[in-house]
């Protein structure tokens, strides 16, 4: 894949832009299997990632800023994984949500024909968030790491300070 | 004939800047975004597929009546806008009812469409 | 009774037929049949108006062997018809004239076991793809003969007519509820046929079966349903319960009825979200989640997991009830009973939810009947089948759920069934968490090595009737586990009845069925 980096490029304009991008990161709804409940349960009202700019979930890899793999990768999908990340317009971030898609999970066994263990064989991935599934916290945990990628400080030292 | 040149002058400059304004979004990020192309970037977006053959393909003929209803409806509301902004200073009922004449004129070709059933597809029509 | 007419009839054909011990096997009856003869048998079954339940294969090495189960909603006694089949010379004559639900059946064995059936309008792969080049459920390694491959490539997409086209509802739509791919025969706004294409989430769970203890495959069957992981759970307890002849001690049966009401709720609510979510209206998904939330709430306290409840054991449940759990069920009944308002007065009467799914998908009887649909799906259909009735397990004998029924069959019918559902579904933990029985919750002794056997356990998910069939050959892991999977069936239904729709009501039809693709693809 061929990546060009900005013609104009100084400090002051990089800071201020990652600012902008980090505060408000759309994901695409990218839910494969278990883990899309799970991400369907932090965008609900308990969860709400909103507060944190991440509000509109996308359907079209056109309009999003990262994308949120959360299921298995099957052999099948794999393309379409790709084709997606590819339709995506820079920059563009990968959070690998659940065991599935950061190494193949549960479905790993000897003899196995059609899970790849782990998305970044297909795509480059910047947040790995472990759990099967996750809780929606740790979601939360995953877009202010990603964040914290972006700006290089924290918005808050943890998601909810009080259960 | 100066008071003239001057509210053209105003319509002039507020095309200059919305042309402007236009102008200036597409041109700052060719400069400032960071651009990946991959193979399937340009491509069609088909929820992660690639599409069966070309969109340029024969459709049914319904469609036309539907672009041309929407054509109806666009002039209707064209020409509502300066009969509108003459309709500044109401209060005398034969204002009311010519422009009231006027939108039934531009309604007729609507309600027309509307007796006809253009509204109403059947599966069979196609 | 309708299957000792049945039966009758079939002997008359000269077949051999044995009983099975229902509380061993969950069969009523066997049926060995000839493989020439078999569409003389879907046709008897048919007549006396039986729905097909699965189709499903064991290779025994030195032979296949094809079952075929029948229901019949009025007398719900299982018949099983079986079909030897030489693997050298893998043909059948294929019943989808008959039955055409067994058509997807019959494409799922072809790919994974090979076995070719006659008459099949299209074999093509269904949930495999080019890159397996073998029959992946055969004991050994079978390489696909080069015509067989063939035929599994063999669907193809041109375009027949000047004005139709092909366009993917594909594997990343916010309307699929999940990864599958529908690709539709377009006509303008009309769809003139519908071609799922499954297999996006296959997670080889019945291959997985083979190489995992009995102990080590259970967390898998919370990952097949992952919105209503107990009835599959209780499925696969349940089927080696039956086969060994273990007797749960009654508080855990009674702690397993609450929790999988529970759990039914919590589906429903999501589908609803879902589902609504899907016809545009954003505002019921927070409503319908934050009530999930609570029952999330009462089960993370009970089990430790939010969404993949790993809470049943063989024998009984992993750990007793936590202080606060009947507490918190009961303050949970009466909150909920006050939402239905919300529920009501913001989507019920709405002019506009109405008009979208009133006759809209409307599935006749004998459509749900030939395709064997189960569940809301059919209850909506005017069928009061429900398998907690026909077939009580856990403790539904002690609390027996009304059955929920309306006569359109549309989406708005659909709807209404599940929401009274869950009300239901409210009466029964009231009854339930009165009546507790003090005791053990779990057998002190389980055998690590079941007798062999075959055995069938049903169960009613919130989707429709889940069924697993195990062979146990003596070992302590599995020789074959086949899952009967709802959603598989409504969705071959909701092909039959999406001819001929605009495809903003496929999409409302296709909510209403209330899918999980990861079940369907295993």
């Amino acid at each position: 894949m061929e990546v060009r980096g900005p013609l104009i490029k100084f400090g002051v304009l990089e800071k201020l832009l990652n600012l902008a991008r980090a505060n408000s990161l759309w994901p695409m709804t990218f839910g494969l299997a278990c883990c899309a409940i799970e991400m369907m349960a932090t965008t609900a009202a308990r969860f709400d990632p909103a507060r944190f700019g991440a509000e509109v979930f996308r359907p079209s890899p056109r309009q999003c800023d990262f994308m949120i793999v959360s299921g298995t990768i099957t052999k099948k999908i794999a393309p379409v994984v790709r084709t997606l990340y590819e339709q995506m317009a820079a920059p563009k971030w990968v959070i690998a949500y659940g065991n599935c898609a950061i190494s193949g999970g549960p479905f790993v066994f000897e003899g196995q024909y059609n899970v790849i263990e782990g998305v970044d064989k297909v795509i480059p991935v910047d947040v790995y968030v472990p759990g099967c599934p996750p809780r929606p916290e740790a979601l939360l945990e995953a877009i202010m790491k990603l964040e914290e990628k972006l700006t290089g400080y924290r918005r808050f030292p943890t998601p909810e300070r009080r259960w | 004939m100066e008071t003239i040149l001057r509210d053209f002058g105003f319509v002039l400059a507020f095309v200059v800047l919305a042309l402007l304004f236009g102008l200036i979004a597409v041109f700052i990020p060719r400069l400032i975004a960071p651009r990946t192309v991959g193979a399937k970037t340009e491509s069609v977006y088909e929820c992660g597929m690639d599409p069966f053959g070309s969109a340029w393909i024969r459709y049914a003929a319904l469609f036309y009546l539907y672009a041309l209803i929407f054509i109806a409806f666009d002039v209707d509301v064209l020409y509502l806008f300066p009969v509108a902004t003459s309709y500044v200073r109401g209060g005398k009922p034969e204002e009311f009812l010519a422009l009231a004449v006027f939108v039934l004129l531009l309604v007729l070709a609507i309600a027309y469409a509307w007796g006809k059933g253009v509204f109403r597809w059947k599966y069979e029509d196609l | 009774m309708v299957a000792e007419e049945l039966l009758r009839g079939l002997e008359g054909l000269g077949l051999e037929i044995r009983e099975a011990l229902y509380e061993r096997q969950g069969f009523w009856f066997d049926i060995h049949c000839p493989r020439d003869r078999i569409v003389e048998v879907a046709e008897a079954f048919d007549e006396k108006g039986y729905w097909i339940e699965d189709v499903l294969c064991v290779d025994w090495r030195e032979r296949l062997e094809l079952l075929y189960h029948f229901n019949h909603w009025e007398d719900p006694r299982r018949l099983s018809v079986r079909v030897q089949v030489d693997p050298a010379d893998p043909e059948v004559p294929s019943i989808c004239k008959v039955f055409p639900g067994a058509g997807w059946h019959e494409r799922e064995i072809h790919e994974f076991f090979g076995v070719r059936f006659k008459g099949h309008p299209n074999l093509a792969y269904l949930f495999l793809h080019d890159e397996i080049d073998f029959y992946p459920l055969r004991k050994d390694r079978v390489p696909i003969p080069e015509e067989d491959k063939r035929l599994l490539t063999s669907m193809d997409f041109s375009p027949e007519e000047e004005d139709a086209f092909w366009i993917n509802m594909g594997p990343q739509h916010p309307s699929t509820h999940g990864v599958l791919r529908l690709i539709l025969k377009m006509r303008g706004e009309y769809i003139e046929r519908a071609e799922p294409v499954l297999g996006y989430m296959h997670r080889m769970q019945e291959k997985m079966a083979e190489v995992r203890t009995y102990a080590q495959y259970y967390p898998n069957t919370a990952r097949l349903d992952y919105v209503g992981p107990l009835a599959f759970s209780q499925c696969f307890v349940g089927a080696m319960e039956r086969l060994c002849g273990l007797e749960v001690p009654e508080r855990a049966q009674v702690i397993r009825t609450i929790t999988l009401e529970l759990n039914r709720i919590a589906s429903h609510l999501l589908w609803l979200g879902t589902f609504l979510l899907d016809l545009g209206a954003t505002t019921p998904y927070f409503f319908a989640f934050d009530d999930r939330e609570q029952i999330l709430d009462l089960m993370e306290g009970l089990t430790g997991a939010r969404l993949t409840f790993s809470f049943f054991r063989i024998g009984g449940l992993y750990e007793d009830l936590n202080d606060g759990f009947l507490e918190g069920v009961a303050r949970f009944i009466e909150r909920m009973k006050k939402r239905f308002q919300i529920y009501d007065d913001l989507v019920t009467g709405n002019i506009i939810f109405v008009k979208r799914t009133k006759d809209v998908g409307v599935i006749p009887r004998e459509v749900a009947r030939r395709y064997g649909a189960t569940g809301p799906t059919l209850r909506g259909s005017g069928v009061a089948y429900d398998v907690r009735r026909s077939e009580p397990y856990a403790a539904y004998s002690d609390f027996p759920p009304e059955v929920v029924v309306r006569q359109e069959g549309d989406s708005y019918a659909r709807y209404l069934v599940r929401l009274e559902e869950i009300k239901r579904s409210l009466m029964v933990l009231e009854q339930a968490i009165e009546r507790v029985p003090e005791g053990p919750f779990r057998l002190q002794k389980t055998p690590k090595k079941p007798v062999p056997g075959e055995v069938y356990f049903a169960t009613e998910s919130p989707r429709g009737q889940v069924g697993i069939y195990i062979v146990s050959d003596g070992t302590d892991k599995p020789y074959r586990l086949k899952w009967r999977s709802p959603s598989f069936s409504n969705l071959a239904a909701f092909t039959e009845v999406v001819k001929g729709q605009l495809i903003a009501d496929a999409v409302a039809t296709l909510g209403s069925l209330d899918l999980v693709i990861p079940e369907m693809d295993r």
